[in-house]
């Protein structure tokens, strides 16, 4: 048998990645576990399909338990990361079922990311195409790039509480553009609160990057 | 006559007093702001004197040093009178300007960092900038920053430090608790490494940041060691700068709290109750429920500011925990802003149940920000004054 093959069954490689994601095993095992599985003839866009994003759904609903922290969160996102830097050369574009397109950025004024930077990884993990316009963003440059991206979603991220009025300014500029009629606008960072998004006529306020990756995902089903 | 300090202490030591000690912090930008709204600047601005031109010149001079609102409006500030022990690296960086754009400044901290801050906005001059690099990438970049961090430097102390006449002067201060003042384990390592990169060396690099943790012990005690040593319970209260918490939860897992954290909390709260301080607060923003257990287990017996928008609540942590938590702030300064019913709602709910419980100092949960304006908080102050007595 080959010495992959002694690791993982064929039939059982792509949920033994997405376990040891879930899990947080090391780097050496997962690599170890992708190896196996490219060598058992999956395709990329497979592995990260029926593996990698299983285990980072896991690693949501643990984080949403209360049981994994933003520790957990950073080290699987720095996890599905490296194997992504594996896959991504293997992948044509139309491979991958794209979940939605999202327009990302922290509001002008405000020049924090942390949160942002989450939120971004674990979305383009999960499979959205992500268009992060950095940090300190014009309400024009936002409208811009959803003109040219046509997104789904428009991510607006705040830490500080004095850029919440940016926030509002930001919202309207893109309403006000007309974008596109569906677009759906959601606000997070340590700033905001639930309320204030419907307040200022966005769609939801996510108080973390997780529960912001799944209100793009019941947004994208309907 | 009972003084604040003593209010103070009756809270944390769960007794009552004549009243409670009513709590505050302002930002700057906040005080600034209300200096221009009407705030007295004579009734406000603190002098000291001191040798001129920070020590080149044989004049004593009055210098101005800040702004202390806290008599002025009848709070207190727990962080008012301070033993003088410098916890930060030595020597330090020269603190210096590295780049300039139209819109951002980017400047070397004193403690290595790079941050950069919007020169564009409203608050802009003064509003907390971002982190860009960080001194502390590795192990050999630790073992660099290490060598600033000599607990025995003679420059910890200050040049006329005598415990004796310190403790003397401290007497003196009763608007106020006398605190020691340092840095918890999770934010020295979260300040030289960038958040991210801590949070992530966990997993990558564990010896990593046991070999950190191990040496900021060390360091903590061996640098506070003879203030403590020499003044012990006349320090009224240790004050332990954490941030661990978001709006989620603590930063960290409880378990990797308890394997990399715990033992070192327990050595250093150890280290102040053998000299009989035994009154430690912890400062950490947001939600830090899931943690509480271990920190009780670790030795804190006080939190602050207990952040509403983070879900904490004073009086579920009081019927929870007892008298194994002291607690401080968690009036939620958002609706404490708006001012009439919204301000009297929030007051009304919390303080007159906590004032019967004890072990409460009422006030904001967090520094007074710029959007609280002068005049709310003057509404503000009228109106849980009423509460204060006993």
């Amino acid at each position: 048998m080959h010495i992959l093959g002694a690791v993982c069954q064929m039939s059982d490689v792509l949920e033994d990645l997405g376990d040891a994601i879930g899990r947080l095993d090391s780097e050496e095992h997962v690599k170890t576990l992708l190896s196996a599985a490219l060598s058992q003839g999956f395709s990329a866009s497979e592995i990260v399909e029926k593996g990698v994003r299983k285990g980072l759904q896991t690693v949501g609903e643990k984080y949403e338990a209360g049981e994994y922290f933003l520790s957990e969160l950073l080290y699987a996102g720095s996890l599905v990361e490296g194997l992504l830097r594996t896959l991504r050369p293997r992948m044509r574009d139309q491979e991958l079922d794209r979940e939605g397109v999202i327009v990302l950025g922290t509001v002008r004024g405000d020049i924090h990311d942390i949160g942002k930077n989450i939120f971004k990884m674990l979305a383009d993990s999960s499979g959205f195409e992500v268009h992060d316009l950095g940090v300190d963003v014009d309400p024009a440059a936002f409208v811009g790039e959803a003109k040219k991206s046509n997104p789904d979603v428009l991510g607006l991220s705040a830490l500080l509480t004095t850029t919440l009025v940016e926030m509002k300014n930001t919202v309207e500029v893109v309403r006000r553009a007309g974008v596109k009629s569906n677009l759906k606008i959601l606000l997070g960072g340590n700033a905001v609160k639930k309320e204030f998004a419907s307040q200022i006529g966005a769609d939801a306020g996510a108080l973390d990057a997780v529960e912001g990756l799944e209100i793009c995902k019941r947004w994208m089903q309907k | 006559m009972t003084t604040q300090r003593d209010r103070f202490k009756a809270a944390i030591h769960f007794k009552k007093s004549d009243a409670m000690a009513w709590v505050e912090m302002f930002w700057d930008e906040t005080v600034l702001r209300w200096l221009e709204d009407g705030l007295p600047a004579q009734r406000v601005t603190t002098l000291e004197w001191e040798m001129g031109r920070g020590g080149t010149a044989l004049l004593n001079m009055p210098t101005v040093k800040g702004f202390n609102l806290n008599s002025y409006f009848g709070c207190i500030r727990f962080v008012g009178c301070l033993v003088p022990v410098d916890v930060g690296p030595m020597p330090r960086y020269k603190l210096q300007l590295l780049n300039e754009t139209d819109r951002y400044q980017e400047f070397l901290t004193e403690t290595g960092a790079t941050a950069r801050r919007s020169k564009t906005g409203e608050y802009s001059w003064y509003s907390m900038p971002m982190f860009v690099d960080f001194p502390v990438k590795d192990r050999e970049t630790w073992y660099e920053y290490r060598k600033r961090l000599n607990p025995n430097d003679s420059r910890r102390y200050p040049k006329d430090w005598d415990a004796e006449a310190y403790a003397r002067t401290f007497e003196m201060y009763q608007d106020g608790p006398t605190v020691v003042r340092f840095n918890g384990f999770y934010s020295f390592g979260a300040q030289l490494m960038g958040i991210p990169t801590f949070n992530l060396m966990f997993y990558k690099d564990p010896d990593l940041i046991h070999d950190m943790i191990d040496y900021w012990e060390y360091f903590t005690v061996e640098t506070i060691r003879p203030a403590v040593e020499m003044l012990k319970d006349r320090i009224d209260l240790a004050f332990w700068w954490e941030d661990m918490a978001d709006r989620h939860g603590p930063c960290i897992s409880p378990k990797t709290f308890k394997e990399f954290l715990l033992p070192h909390y327990k050595r250093v709260t150890s280290f102040l109750s053998r000299h009989k301080i035994d009154r430690v607060i912890m400062d950490t923003d947001g939600n830090i429920k899931p943690m509480l257990d271990l920190l009780i287990e670790a030795g804190i017996n006080g939190q602050w500011p207990l952040e509403v928008n983070a879900g904490m609540n004073a009086v579920e942590l009081r019927k929870k925990y007892g008298e194994k938590l002291f607690l401080v702030g968690n009036l939620d300064k958002v609706e404490l802003a708006k001012g009439g019913e919204a301000m009297r709602r929030e007051v009304d709910s919390k303080v007159p149940v906590l004032k019967e419980l004890g072990g409460y100092l009422p006030g904001a949960d967090h520094l007074i920000p710029v959007e609280f304006t002068l005049e709310r908080f003057k509404e503000y102050a009228d109106y849980i004054k009423r509460y204060l007595p006993y």
